[in-house]
């Protein structure tokens, strides 16, 4: 249904095909191939009792009455923070931060450009009579025009290279990282963490190249780097609900889940069943309880020997303390009574 | 999936003296950050102390990897369940609150939940984790079932734990008196 809409878009945006460059189609179509496959895997995806839980529940909070006054403060600074300025990986080491934001700035800004160039949203043509002077068409409605030969007509023509030049610092710091930094390395799969930064790079400067062969030397090898390039691009969009890329269509789960933890902890947190120190919020511990229900696990307890009725009403250090408890209890030999 | 060697935890000789916790933080794979939790009963008057580590559960496979909205804590081929990857982790905390053993941590600032990993970057190349390979008093050991048993008599291992009416298999051990059965939460002896 969603590949469908798209092409109906494609369709409808490209002035019924008019404006939709040809050579571009291999894009469309691993676009349109991507689209399904990641409307596939995120609708798998919220079917996890927990996802499924929280994507209710985030929407039932954010529509609700009592929300209303405080939304138009929160979601902003929830999306600033964290998808756009990301202060959270800041926190985690300030050559990460660098890292990540030319690699998401980079990134964002060439399916910006692309997509709607591959769809024929955007077009750029020369105005009749005029030698370098062209006009931008957006969705089929003539915009600005400028001179070719501009520092803005050449940015304009060539912003794909300010992107990739950024994806590359950003998979640079992050390959660094990856032969350089132990923990990086202690866990780390070539598929997972490696084949991603990898195939950027690849993009990256395969896309660099072709201008450098357009523009100085005359077009040489033009053909086999647009194959290479279209190649990369396609075969990285097939692999994003698969890999390390679908974190990208994740992410802005953790906007809901900041809502959700703000909106919901406006009541205060309930208390540790055992020791009495602040736990969660009342909704979230309920919702845990449904989600492990869901699971098929139990973990409610024997209100006589406990103060609480579930475990998920004891916080961490209570679990460990009423284990100990019960282990030394009993440890009838024990040197340590 | 079952771990060749694992952590056999025994409450009964931990001297509460912290190595296991300064030796944690300096594993390559969360440096700078322990991953142990060690919890004193009754400070003043007593010296019981209980270590806990990841359990490293098998069944049902690690309810902290199964209460994960975003499939951040991967369990690997060989039982191992690793610490939240940073690039799914959404800071949810329903593995903090979901574990029955109390393991994982929460750091606020980085948004990003932490667990044992094993040691991952050791074990996996036949290393002993850093808390076992500190342990002065074998309260944490790491080996075989057949190496514990032969080293301590009237103890036996346990796997199976029972969380009020959730039965839990464990990949770590605990180790018991004999005459313990299977350790119910609270644990009610015999």
């Amino acid at each position: 249904m969603a590949a469908l809409v798209l092409v109906a878009l494609i369709w409808l945006g490209s002035n019924q095909l008019a404006n939709f460059d040809s050579a571009l189609i291999g894009y469309a179509v691993g676009i349109v191939a991507l689209t399904y496959a990641v409307v596939m895997r995120y609708a798998r995806w919220l079917r996890m009792p927990s996802t499924g839980r929280y994507w209710r529940r985030g929407w039932q909070l954010t529509t609700s009455w009592s929300s209303f006054r405080t939304l138009p403060g929160l979601l902003p600074r929830a999306i600033a923070g964290q998808l756009l300025l990301q202060g959270f990986i800041r926190r985690r080491g300030w050559v990460r931060w660098i890292g990540h934001q030319c690699l998401f700035w980079g990134v964002i800004g060439a399916t910006l450009i692309t997509f709607p160039l591959v769809f024929g949203w955007l077009a750029f043509k020369l105005e009749p009579g005029t030698q370098e002077m062209y006009r931008m068409w957006v969705f089929g409605f003539p915009t600005i025009t400028f001179d070719s030969t501009s520092f803005l007509g050449w940015s304009l023509f060539h912003a794909l290279n300010y992107t990739a030049v950024l994806v590359i610092i950003g998979c640079a710091i992050f390959l660094w990282r990856r032969f350089r930094d132990r923990a990086a390395i202690a866990g780390q799969r070539f598929g997972y963490d490696m084949v991603p930064l990898l195939m950027l790079i690849v993009i990256s400067v395969t896309g660099l190249l072709l201008t450098v062969s357009a523009s100085l030397f005359h077009g040489s090898y033009y053909d086999f780097l647009v194959v290479i390039h279209m190649a990369a691009v396609v075969l990285s969009l097939v692999f994003i609900p698969f890999g390390k890329f679908f974190h990208v269509v994740q992410r802005p789960a953790s906007v809901g889940i900041q809502m959700y933890a703000e909106l919901n902890g406006r009541e205060g947190r309930r208390p540790c069943a055992k020791c009495g120190e602040p736990l969660a919020p009342d909704l979230f511990v309920q919702d845990l309880q449904s989600t492990l229900q869901d699971l098929g696990q139990d973990y409610r307890l024997d209100g006589a020997s406990m103060p609480a009725g579930h475990l998920t009403e004891l916080c961490p250090r209570c679990k460990r303390v009423a284990r100990a408890e019960g282990y030394f209890a009993h440890d009838g030999s024990s040197f340590a009574r | 999936m079952s771990l060749e060697r694992s952590i056999f935890v025994d409450p009964s000789r931990c001297i509460g003296c912290g190595a296991c916790v300064a030796a944690c933080r300096e594993c390559d794979s969360h440096r700078g950050k322990s991953m142990m939790n060690l919890d004193f009963l009754n400070r003043g008057e007593s010296t019981l102390a209980l270590p806990t580590v990841c359990m490293h559960c098998t069944d049902p496979v690690a309810p902290c990897a199964q209460v994960c909205p975003v499939d951040a804590i991967l369990v690997s081929d060989d039982g191992v369940v690793h610490s939240p990857d940073p690039s799914r982790c959404i800071g949810c905390q329903n593995c903090v609150h979901g574990c029955p053993w109390g393991v994982p941590k929460f750091d606020v600032e980085e948004q990003l939940a932490h667990k044992c990993n094993l040691c991952y970057d050791r074990t996996s190349v036949g290393l002993g984790p850093m808390c076992a390979t500190v342990c002065p008093s074998d309260a944490l050991y790491y080996g075989t079932a057949d190496e514990v048993l032969a080293s301590r008599p009237n103890r036996k291992v346990v796997d199976v734990f029972s969380f009020g009416a959730q039965e839990l298999q464990s990949g770590n051990w605990v180790v018991v008196p004999d005459e313990f059965s299977v350790l119910t939460f609270p644990m009610v002896g015999p």
